[in-house]
């Protein structure tokens, strides 16, 4: 039995789990003991005790209850139970027949709802010659218990691993595995074997066990389809998640957008969790009396070597280039939208665009949320024919002075510059000047020399050329960005 | 977990009537938390916006159990030498310099440096040692004979390393002190250990992972109307009503900071010095500043005070 309660734990979490709650093991262990401590008496307890140790945000205690209330359907079968006491029936009249017909009457709206009296009355006249099923499913079926048939369904569930089906065409397969394990192939030997006999109570017993085997079905079908909404649906969508990520960033089409916005700002925000913590000694502030007594207590305890409280968080000075040309626009957008959810990390970074003209795009960016800021960047710099050197001249004359050495300068661009003047000599004093020079190329490094792409006037003057065309390029580099800085 | 007043936290119900006897009114989420905390032997850490009681939920569990409620108030720069232990630093110099003094009657008679330094290691060494440790909230929780209800407030508004720093006392009960060793909770007497916060910013997961969460939103105007009896018991039953329909609609209102209920029990108060029987919009406009704590959010307010006022009259 605590086996039992322990694996219903288990695969709750996994459903937890693909719902996007991370649910550690040992908060399942949790889940467990509070189990034990709560029982499983009381449903709006036990939905309480687990959402507390379970769902660890106000976003997780929702989805928590929308998982909870799917997988744990026990008011549906308690309520089918009190339908079946409804009625008020004679002692040996309404068989399971009459009160599961209500149950699905109640289960598809306009249902056969109105047909239940006259069947259950015709089965009464049925019932005469004591006739019982012999296999262990038809006995199940006509005990009326649908409490215990659905534990025979989660069982066989559990036997054939329903909680692996990946797609929806596995319904069918699972459905059938399920009915099977529960002893289908019995059931239809004895309705077979029933038929043949020809007397009339014998083929009235097979008529009851025919339709109660097809109800049975509808109930199968019925809780495969939502164990494939509960386990199958989201891994679907992790399993997209992971291709976004590699795939490249000029082949997304824009009904993928939706995701990979998810994506980047996980990213993002992945990124933050570990870079927001580096810190670096500060010379001034609180004194550290515990460190300084410590260090000092060498010297006979005079405080001559001071150490302090304060330290400060080191981030990069960030400035970034990116060609919104129409050849490239495409990835720009992705790392303006990276750069966009960098903010909190990088609160210096600021943001330039260009076709030939460069204008810088920071404030723009600060204060429209990211569609509109997006639109507006290509509305006003987009899809013109490139001019790197417009754009170097244009650096020149009004950031240069802003460079200092500890200034990240993120070109991003494929280099083909329509054969014009590449002034690479001024991509050369930025190199002097900044900390780091790091051009984003898109295109494969075999191409980078080709046509008219001057790649191979550009990349000395670079700290680093990297080839980024994909989402987890993109993470790669922003994230070293951010290593290097301090 | 055992605590001298264990049957007042025997179940869900008990711990909700007990909660009431002491005016605190909570609905079966906030009571489910504590049980759990105590039987499970786990923090609780409590979220929701400013003002739902969340310090007052730690607070009333303390007097409850009949123990001790240690507060350590969390703001930037919190670190150990203010949450866990310090070195009574005067004392040990002055230790340092007795000893310097000292020295030669202690060595006295050794021959060779050898000699000395195996005196020297003979005496103890109580430089670092209990004596010389001043206990600060987290440690003096720990120590706590009776047990006690530690009160870890406003969590988020402590840095990143404070939260790493909590951990080894949130999951093991215990607390390690590099020149003593580790200092353990009585088995049997754990503290109680709540940790409120505001969402400021994010809480960890490795600080999430080993806490219970319970999130406490604002209450529905049936349960803040029991609060508000339950706090200010002289309010006429009918202002009671008004003046949380008002309040409740407010908080639907776009608002810089939407009134909390402790905000709503001042109300309660102002209005009984007011001597007021019901609401009207004069009355209200003169104590909006009650539960309005932006001028931003009273002139929105004002502008539509005559509506929300006549429609909190009519719903009760």
């Amino acid at each position: 039995m605590t086996s039992m309660i322990d694996r219903t734990v288990v695969d709750f979490v996994k459903v937890l789990r693909t719902a996007e709650l991370a649910v550690s093991p040992a908060e399942t262990l949790d889940a467990m003991r509070a189990l034990n401590i709560v029982g499983y008496e009381d449903r709006e307890f036990l939905k309480n005790s687990l959402s507390i140790v379970l769902s660890k945000t106000p976003d997780e205690k929702e989805a928590f209850e929308t998982c909870f209330e799917s997988f744990f359907s026990f008011d549906k079968f308690s309520s089918a139970e009190a339908q079946e006491q409804q009625p008020g029936h004679p002692e040996n009249d309404g068989k399971f027949d009459p009160a599961s017909e209500q149950q699905e009457g109640g289960g598809k709206p306009g249902g056969q709802g109105m047909g239940q009296g006259g069947g259950s009355g015709e089965e009464a006249s049925d019932d005469e010659g004591g006739l019982e099923p012999t296999s262990s499913l038809g006995k199940l079926l006509l005990a009326r218990d649908s409490n215990a048939i659905m534990i025979a369904i989660v069982e066989a569930g559990w036997e054939v691993q329903v909680n692996e089906i990946v797609v929806f065409t596995q319904k069918g397969l699972y459905a059938r595995k399920i009915m099977d394990a529960m002893g289908l192939p019995d059931l239809q030997n004895e309705i077979g074997a029933l038929q043949n006999e020809g007397s009339n109570a014998r083929t009235n017993l097979a008529g009851k066990l025919t339709k109660a085997r097809d109800r049975l079905r509808d109930k199968v079908r019925d809780y495969v389809e939502k164990q494939f909404f509960l386990h199958a649906d989201e891994s679907g969508k992790q399993l997209r998640e992971e291709l976004l990520k590699k795939v490249k960033l000029s082949n997304l089409e824009k009904r993928n957008f939706k995701d990979v916005q998810e994506i980047v700002f996980k990213m993002a925000k992945k990124l933050i969790a570990v870079h927001s913590k580096r810190r670096k000694q500060f010379r001034r502030g609180h004194l550290d009396i515990r460190k300084t007594l410590r260090h000092n207590m060498q010297y006979d305890g005079m405080f001559f070597d001071l150490h302090w409280k304060s330290k400060k968080i080191d981030r990069p000075k960030v400035m970034c280039i990116c060609d919104v040309s129409g050849s490239v626009s495409n990835y720009s957008r992705f790392l303006l939208m990276f750069l966009y959810s960098l903010a909190e990390v990088l609160p210096k970074a600021r943001s330039f665009a260009f076709s030939s003209d460069l204008g810088e795009v920071t404030r723009l960016f600060a204060q429209s949320d990211l569609e509109e800021a997006m639109a507006r960047t290509m509305r006003d710099y987009g899809n013109g024919s490139t001019d790197y050197g417009q754009m170097l001249l244009d650096f020149k004359n009004n950031c240069m002075d802003d460079v200092d050495k500890k200034t990240t300068i993120i070109i991003l661009g494929d280099a083909r510059n329509n054969y014009g003047d590449t002034q690479s000599e001024i991509l050369k004093e930025m190199y002097d000047k900044a900390k780091r020079v790091i051009w984003l190329n898109p295109e494969p490094k075999m191409s980078w020399t080709v046509g008219d792409a001057e790649m191979n006037k550009y990349a000395p003057c670079c700290h680093q050329t990297e080839v980024c065309n994909s989402l987890m390029h993109l993470e790669r580099v922003v994230s070293n960005l951010l290593r290097s800085s301090t | 977990m055992s605590t001298k007043n264990e049957s007042r936290l025997a179940n869900v119900e008990v711990i909700e009537s007990n909660f009431e006897a002491l005016n605190y009114i909570c609905n079966p989420q906030i009571a489910t938390a504590v049980f759990l905390a105590y039987h499970l032997e786990k923090p609780i850490l409590i979220e929701g916006p400013p003002g739902v009681g969340k310090t007052e939920l730690a607070k009333t569990t303390a007097e409850m159990l009949d123990l001790e409620c240690v507060r350590l108030q969390c703001y930037e720069g919190l670190d150990e030498s203010k949450a866990i232990y310090e070195w009574k630093y005067g004392k040990q110099l002055l230790y340092t310099q007795v000893l310097k003094e000292t020295l030669g009657e202690i060595l006295g008679g050794a021959q060779g440096l050898s000699q000395s330094v195996d005196k020297l290691h003979e005496f103890g060494d109580i430089f670092f040692s209990e004596q010389f440790l001043e206990p600060r909230p987290l440690l003096k929780a720990l120590k706590h004979e009776e047990g006690c209800v530690l009160l870890i407030d406003e969590v988020d508004k402590s840095d990143h390393e404070f939260e790493s720093l909590l951990l080894e006392m949130l999951s093991d009960f215990q607390l390690s002190i590099p020149e003593i060793g580790t200092v353990k909770a009585n088995p049997k007497r754990k503290p109680l250990v709540f940790l409120t916060s505001n969402n400021t910013r994010e809480i960890s997961d490795a600080l999430k992972r080993r806490c219970l969460h319970l999130y406490i939103p604002f209450p529905d105007a049936d349960l803040e109307s029991k609060i508000v009896h339950a706090r200010v018991p002289e309010v006429p039953e009918k202002l009671r009503l008004q003046l949380v329909a008002f309040v409740q609609e407010l908080r639907d209102m776009d608002l810089k900071k939407v009134p909390a209920i402790s905000e709503t029990i001042d109300w309660a108060r102002t209005l009984i010095l007011l001597h007021s029987e019901s609401l009207d919009a004069d009355l209200v406009r003169q104590t909006l500043n009650v539960i309005l704590k932006f001028q931003e959010d009273i002139e929105n307010v004002e502008a539509e005070l005559q509506g929300v006022t006549n429609r909190a009259l009519k719903e009760t």
